[in-house]
């Protein structure tokens, strides 16, 4: 235990406890020389290796599935079966892509969901502006009254 | 006509369909350099952009109990790289190789996890 690896990543797990997601009213840009080597490591690592981090208690909720959370599941896998991504791609960009922040602080499958829009953007089966201006009409759609479809209420099964 | 670049989305499909994956990429990976009981020192590769060789085994000692699979490592495989496959190992680390801090109580306590045979170099 004392080789200067283990030095290194037993410190490391420990810095990258203190980086707690934020929401910055002011940007703190630091100077270059200000980030040495165990700040970068920090920075860069990837969110998803939370293992051996120091964190707090959180509450445990037992929680079904709700019924978006399902259909979000669904689309996922029907995106595997037709060869869109594999598993590994879907976890790199819904784990690690989206940064600490929103790896922390967005609902799980929130991030399967964002990461199913980011596939088809980032590989051109659609582009962003398609994308956006189907938004804009689905809240319009939303907004008259003529909902977006079945109404799919935001409980469990 | 577009000018888009071609990305071939069912490529993956067309190695695993009816086979499997990681079976798919069976004899693949060449000879293994390690074998079973051998031990291992996880090495600390970088881990910029993707990994999913746990910081927490870097560095450490364990000891291979199962040669697993062949597959493109993670870090190809997130990118859409499936050209290179490489041996997949199952390791045993004891608890108390992993955390300075763990209770003598449990001495006998390990963890057992798949690390690609990248990250590895004899102990």
């Amino acid at each position: 235990m004392s080789s200067s690896t283990r030095e290194e990543v037993l410190r490391h797990l420990n810095t990258v406890g203190q980086l707690q997601p934020a929401l910055h009213k002011q940007t703190h840009a630091p100077a270059p020389t200000e980030i040495d080597h165990t700040l970068f490591r920090a920075y860069t690592r990837t969110p998803h290796d939370v293992g051996g981090e120091p964190d707090v208690p959180i509450v445990y909720h037992e929680k079904e599935e709700e019924v978006w959370e399902l259909n979000t599941f669904a689309t996922c896998e029907c995106l595997a079966w037709r060869g869109v991504w594999t598993a590994e791609e879907r976890r790199r960009k819904q784990n690690v892509d989206v940064g600490q922040t929103a790896y922390l602080g967005m609902p799980y499958y929130g991030r399967w969901l964002m990461t199913a829009a980011r596939i088809l953007v980032d590989k051109q089966y659609c582009t962003l502006t398609e994308l956006h201006n189907k938004i804009v009409e689905l809240r319009a759609r939303a907004k008259s009254g003529q909902g977006l479809g079945e109404y799919l209420p935001a409980k469990a099964k | 006509m577009s000018n888009k670049p071609h990305y071939d989305r069912t490529h993956h499909a067309k190695m695993a369909t009816g086979i499997g994956d990681p079976q798919c990429f069976k004899g693949q990976a060449g000879k293994a350099r390690f074998k079973e009981g051998d031990r291992v020192r996880i090495k600390d590769l970088p881990d910029l952009f993707y990994t999913r060789t746990m910081t927490y085994t870097r560095g450490a000692v364990g000891t291979i109990v199962r040669l697993v699979y062949e597959s493109p490592a993670a870090e190809d495989e997130a990118f859409g790289n499936e050209d290179h496959s490489e041996w997949f190992y199952s390791i045993v680390f004891p608890q108390k190789e992993l955390w300075p801090e763990y209770s003598d109580s449990f001495a006998n306590d390990t963890v057992e996890t798949e690390i690609p045979e990248r990250y590895l170099e004899s102990a």
